[in-house]
């Protein structure tokens, strides 16, 4: 016998060692590298996706018949879908219409007996009262000039008790919400974004990121004495890389901080309110390239309904992603063909054309949503604006379109459950991973089995309570009649 | 006897000390061998159907990850490396307890996982997510359970005192890390071998 097993077991040995010789070979590297379109599934794994966006045409300065575009670091569309650039090389501010002709430069500005020229500007923003905000970068200043392009004033280096004596403001990106608020994105300055009030005058310092501390350095520094720790490099938070507001006046920044907030939504408070529900964190891509590393995200830009796009630098890939942080579509690459950039730097987005301003290059991509975009840019919005039942059309077509776009089954569920269809919302909860909802959809699906078979089911308990005591019963009279 | 031989491992799971004795010193080994091998089989397809079909509220699973013949191998190398580290163990230590044995207690031991879990499978698929608690606490309870008897198990089978088995389980544990880190090495070290020696055929078959 034990002969026997220790022989199965010496074979069994022997097998699994060829087995794992043959089995365990190098595992396919999931590169994602080759789809400039896919999005992720729940597995994290990328998936191939319909492009959402192509390219249609690319706008450079000699097709505007300006000068080239020098070094360009920022954009902004108003409104009025006027596309302002704010041209770094050439030291001016180049102004778009809407399709894409050019309209007007501005280079200097006078106003209130004051005028000056600009140095290197690297953001600009533009009100929907047309009120321009140029990040004057070279001039340590940042401009606000009005609708007929006067200058309304000049937000200068402010002087606070919070600022160190060293302090240089070299204002890198600005926004300005409806109150009139600026919100200035300052190189150097580790303590978030700096608001300023409607007067120009430094308030406060808004939605610093937190520091980054790594474990072992830290187990270092607490062995390390007063002189090794001042040598050290100072823990201090990471600057952030760009900033949007939305509709509401949140403001959407990114950052380089390689955690889960590289995105976030920061109140007035100044706490992140990102949601975050989505099958991951809004980080750009999720299955990368390690020694190639995780996305840089340069730039955001807000659309309507909460969505919003970031645009990461490493790859040249532009994400988008939903109000609750499901990712909607990736598309863009870095190469030489049409709709791939060299060194993209911003992105812009209004009505159904996306653009990408490549630095290097000194042009802009734009692209034109596909069907397949459209239809999810419409399916989102519906289902934002509380419209389900043509989020749940929209939401099929999508599907039709692309199987692997799980959220959208959520979104089917969810219009199938408001119209009593519980066992088909149960079905869609299944296909998006959808735990919370379909356990939803199936209390209400077992309540209406149940209700439905109420009398049925009372009937078999009743029966069978009846037979099994009539039984004990019997038994137990016939045991009796056997003992005596 | 067959009859026996179902009611034995049930007696066992609640009457742990009297049932672990019996089988070491007064029941068939051949028989309880059988059952053993039972009781395995019996666990592994537990685990394989409560992977494909426990219900979507507490399981969800990547179709692309699911394999069956890794569920087997997740069951039985954890317990062989048991095993061999046990019985590497207490022949060091006194025990008196052979590997057959060893491996029947521990198979015996296995008897909650399988008794618990396997009607949950079918009843996992009408649970809310609220409900879904049930499972939890019925699961650890399970393996609650298993742990007990695989330390009365080893206790019996070995005859030691409590406080001597909880060190050898903590020792065993050690033991069995020791043996994945070696068979670790172990299998790399083949692989580059054969995958060495399969270059040099290769570059062999190429040249001539």
């Amino acid at each position: 016998m034990l002969k026997r097993l220790r022989k199965v077991c010496l074979s069994l040995l022997v097998a699994l060692v060829i087995f794992s010789t043959f089995c365990i070979e190098v595992a396919p590297v999931q590169a994602s590298d080759n789809h400039t379109s896919y999005n992720y599934s729940f597995w994290e794994e990328a998936v191939p996706a319909p492009p959402a966006f192509l390219p249609t045409m690319i706008i450079n300065g000699s097709q505007l018949g300006i000068d080239n575009l020098n070094t360009p670091s920022d954009m902004h569309v108003s409104d009025e879908n006027e596309i302002y650039i704010a041209d770094t090389g050439n030291n001016r501010i180049v102004i778009l219409d809407e399709l894409f002709e050019y309209k007007d430069t501005i280079d200097s500005f006078s106003g209130e007996g004051a005028q000056g020229s600009f140095s290197s500007p690297e953001g600009v923003y533009v009100t929907s009262e047309n009120h321009i905000y140029i990040a004057d970068t070279g001039n340590n200043r940042v401009v606000h000039l009005d609708e007929n392009q006067e200058l309304v004033k000049i937000i200068d280096e402010p002087e606070s008790e919070m600022l160190t004596s060293t302090f240089s403001f070299r204002p890198k990106k600005v926004a300005v919400d409806d109150a009139g608020r600026t919100f200035v994105l300052s190189e150097g300055v580790f303590d978030g974004f700096m608001e300023f009030s409607v007067d120009g005058y430094f308030t406060t310092f808004i939605g610093a990121n937190r520091v980054q501390v790594d474990s072992i350095d830290y187990l270092w520094r607490r062995f390390a004495t007063r002189e090794q720790r001042s040598q050290m490099v100072m823990f201090v938070p990471t600057e952030f890389t760009s900033l949007d507001l939305d509709e509401d006046g949140f403001i959407y920044a990114t950052n380089i901080d390689d955690s889960d907030d590289v995105i976030k939504k920061i109140n007035a408070r100044g706490d992140d309110i990102l949601r975050r529900e989505g099958y991951f964190n809004p980080v750009g891509d999720i299955d990368y390239d390690r020694s190639r590393g995780p996305s840089r995200l340069i730039d955001i830009a807000v659309a309507d309904h909460g969505i919003y796009s970031v645009l990461d630098s490493r790859r040249g890939r532009i994400f988008t992603y939903n109000n609750d942080g499901f990712l909607m579509y990736v598309f863009g690459n870095l190469g030489n063909k049409m709709g791939e950039f060299h060194t993209p730097i911003a992105i812009e987005r209004f009505e159904d054309y996306f653009l990408v301003l490549d630095q290097e290059l000194g042009e802009i991509t734009v692209f034109h949503s596909s069907a397949y975009g459209h239809t999810i840019d419409e399916a989102v919005r519906s289902y934002e604006q509380g419209d389900e039942d043509r989020a749940q059309a929209l939401f099929e077509e999508i599907v039709n379109m692309n199987i692997n776009l799980e959220f959208a089954y959520t979104g089917i569920g969810k219009a199938l459950l408001r119209q009593d269809q519980f066992e088909e919302a149960m079905y869609n909860f299944e296909q998006s991973l959808d735990q919370a909802n379909y356990s939803k959809a199936y209390l209400l699906y077992r309540n209406e089995v149940l209700r439905e078979n109420f009398s049925l089911m009372m009937g078999i308990i009743f029966t069978v309570i009846a037979l099994s005591v009539g039984f004990s019963v019997y038994r137990k009279k016939s045991k009796r009649k056997r003992v005596f | 006897m067959q009859k026996e031989m179902i009611k034995n491992p049930f007696q066992l799971m609640v009457r742990p000390f009297q049932g672990f004795w019996e089988l070491k010193y007064e029941l068939n080994r051949k028989e309880n061998l059988i059952i053993s091998f039972i009781i395995l089989i019996a666990f592994i397809i537990t685990n394989i159907l409560s992977t494909q079909y426990a219900g979507f509220v507490v399981n969800i699973y990547n179709p692309d990850e699911m394999n069956s013949i890794m569920e087997i191998v997740y069951v039985v190398v954890p317990l062989l490396f048991w095993c061999i580290a046990n019985w590497s163990l207490t022949t060091l230590m006194d025990g008196e307890g052979k590997f057959v044995e060893i491996f029947i207690a521990t198979c015996f031991a296995l008897i909650p996982l399988v008794v618990i879990n396997l009607p949950w499978v079918f009843l996992s698929n009408f649970l809310s997510h609220q409900e879904a608690m049930f499972y939890y606490l019925s699961q650890s309870f399970a393996v609650i359970w298993f742990v007990f008897l695989i330390y009365v198990g080893t206790m019996t089978v070995h005859q030691y005192t409590p406080a001597k088995t909880t060190v050898t389980i903590f020792f065993i544990i050690i033991a069995m890390g020791f043996l994945a880190f070696l068979s670790l090495l172990f299998f790399s070290l083949i692989q580059q071998i054969s995958s060495f020696l399969i270059t040099i055929y290769r570059e062999f078959v190429l040249r001539y």
